[in-house]
């Protein structure tokens, strides 16, 4: 694959409810993205956007970002799925030749309609919808029963993961005030209320507000712009069916597919040594013990036993992931973002120490139906 | 000059918001009419009345779909045999569900569950019966169709799932 490298980024503090107009955060993660890299509104040459037309209120909801997110007589194009999916969106621009610079930016504000009740209208109408209440969480309570049954893995190994995560989150000074607790305790995870049983409230990844941007250039472009360029070694993604009850949910198996895909890409062959910190993107807490095992860092059923905190063997999500703020469409591509701080050793106090080599995923769909991941490497 | 057009008035709703302001609006598309193909599960609806339960099965995979499915995404061929499954189902995982009332307040605790029907290689998504305990719901719990009494020949036809004995030999492992 062409080199393509990662030469700026930006991402607005996550909110619970924001103190911004819509187009004023588009505005502050785009232009700040650009100015980061001290680029011009003429550098543009493509902008890929990640919005929802359900949570912007508007259909083709990419017209009105047009001049707040660098589309201006350029471009243009939209993902109606992760950020991290229009991360590819952006790459594939990049990689026909066409284009010298890619902006590409994601996000929403979930403190302007309800998140998980939007979700209830993801399952099928004619013969999912009428038989039972299942959204988001109810689905990913089947998940982490399913899992926890045939692995034995306890409620308690997964409340660590969102102790962990938000310890981490409170390093992180662009995290969710909320979900920046230092002093949280596994007990108090599990005590916290029930959403759907086995899943509680402190297992959510919390829905909140945010817009995150990042740039992509060729390699030529990317190594005028920065001396730090991030490259993307790999990319994979993949797509499980759409029923519940045609998947196994106590594993992953499109997460192991773009794994598979992505590791071929970048000639990774011992991932666990290979790689030195992950971002997933964990929309609950048991996810990221599911992805830690397709991603090859631990056998199955064993993905609590990765010493992942951030001084740890495999440091995973120590930014606070997903579970540290969740602003929908947008948290995959803050995903990517907090990978290449690591790769350029601009994470501050989360940082892990030597990060050469860095995954990061992104995810949509109930119980992560579909899953992208990208291996990124340091200059 | 002409006021026809001119805006009258905008009810924001006033919060301690310092930059921002929040303009109620409605966004609710409530009316929507799926329209979905009825060729491929025509025999299975026909057979709820007679409370009977087939599911298609694609002969490339002989994966058995309980409720059928128009295609096989693994073979992207649509399956082309019926076959009869039982009534008697497991309980493949759940989810305990808390439902408020909006009127009442009261919280109701439910268990959604995937079901796997005996024969079927899927599950399907369903609630259990009402005095189905939801402490005493477990992986593997073996249950069984209520039929509603008057049957039209749809998925509703089914009501719920009921609890049915369980005999097996790893019961006293489980608990
Ligand atoms: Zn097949």
């Amino acid at each position: 694959m062409q080199k393509v490298g990662i030469v700026g980024y930006y991402q607005v503090k996550l909110y619970s409810d924001a103190n911004y107009g819509r187009y004023e955060m588009i505005f502050e993660a785009s232009r700040g993205a650009l100015d980061k890299a001290g680029l011009k509104k003429k550098d543009i040459s493509t902008v890929i956007s990640c919005t929802n037309d359900y949570y912007d209120g508007r259909t083709i909801s990419n017209c009105f970002t047009v001049e707040v997110g660098g589309g201006y007589m350029a471009d243009e194009s939209k993902v109606e799925m992760d950020g991290a999916h229009a991360v590819l969106y952006g790459l594939m621009r990049v990689l026909s030749g066409n284009h010298n610079l890619a902006v590409v930016w994601g996000g929403s504000m979930a403190s302007c309609y309800p998140y998980h009740a939007a979700r209830l209208y993801e399952t099928d109408p004619t013969w999912e919808r009428p038989l039972a209440y299942v959204n988001d969480i109810t689905s990913a309570g089947f998940q982490m029963r399913a899992y926890m049954e045939k692995y034995g893995v306890t409620a308690e190994e997964i409340a660590k993961v969102v102790v962990k995560n938000k310890k981490n989150a409170a390093k992180n000074p662009l995290a969710l005030e909320e979900a920046q607790l230092a002093n949280l305790s596994v007990k108090d995870v599990l005590n916290s209320g029930i959403y759907a049983d086995p899943v509680t409230e402190l297992m959510v990844a919390p829905p909140c507000d945010s817009v995150a941007a990042l740039l992509l250039a060729p390699e030529k472009q990317a190594l005028k712009i920065t001396d730090k360029p991030v490259w993307i070694k790999g990319v994979g993604y993949n797509q499980d069916a759409y029923y519940l009850g045609d998947r196994d949910l106590s594993g992953c198996k499109s997460m192991n597919l773009a794994a598979k895909m992505a590791y071929s890409a970048a000639g990774i062959k011992d991932p666990s040594s290979e790689i030195d910190v992950a971002e997933l993107f964990e929309a609950y807490a048991h996810e990221e013990l599911i992805f830690a095992e397709e991603l090859g860092f631990a056998d199955k059923g064993k993905g609590a036993e990765i010493n992942s905190a951030i001084n740890g063997d495999l440091p995973i999500n120590p930014s606070g992931g997903a579970l540290g703020g969740n602003p929908p469409c947008g948290t995959g591509l803050i995903r990517v973002i907090e990978a290449v701080k690591q790769l350029t050793g601009e994470a501050g106090e989360y940082q892990v120490k030597g990060a050469k080599k860095a995954v990061a995923s992104g995810q949509i769909g109930m119980c992560a139906q579909n899953n992208i991941l990208y291996v990124l490497e340091g200059n | 000059m002409s006021k026809m057009t001119q805006r009258k008035s905008l009810e924001y709703i006033k919060k301690d918001y310092k930059r921002t302001r929040t303009l109620p609006g409605s966004w609710y598309l409530a009316s929507y009419k799926f329209k979905f193909n009825i060729t491929h599960m025509k025999p299975f609806l026909e057979k709820l009345k007679e409370k009977k339960l087939i599911a298609n099965q694609c002969s490339s995979c002989n994966r058995v779909f309980f409720p059928p499915r128009l295609v096989c995404g693994k073979c992207f061929v649509k399956p082309d045999k019926w076959v009869d499954i039982r009534d008697t189902a497991s309980v493949s995982t759940y989810a305990i569900s808390y439902l408020k009332d909006p009127e009442t307040g009261e919280v109701q605790q439910r268990p959604m569950v995937l079901v796997h029907h005996d024969g079927a290689d899927t599950t399907s998504i369903a609630e259990l019966a009402p005095d189905v305990n939801v402490k005493d719901t477990y992986v593997g719990m073996p249950i069984k169709v209520h039929w509603r009494d008057e049957r039209t020949g749809g998925i509703m036809d089914i009501e719920y799932y009921d609890k049915v004995d369980d005999d097996s030999d790893d019961l006293r492992y489980k608990k």
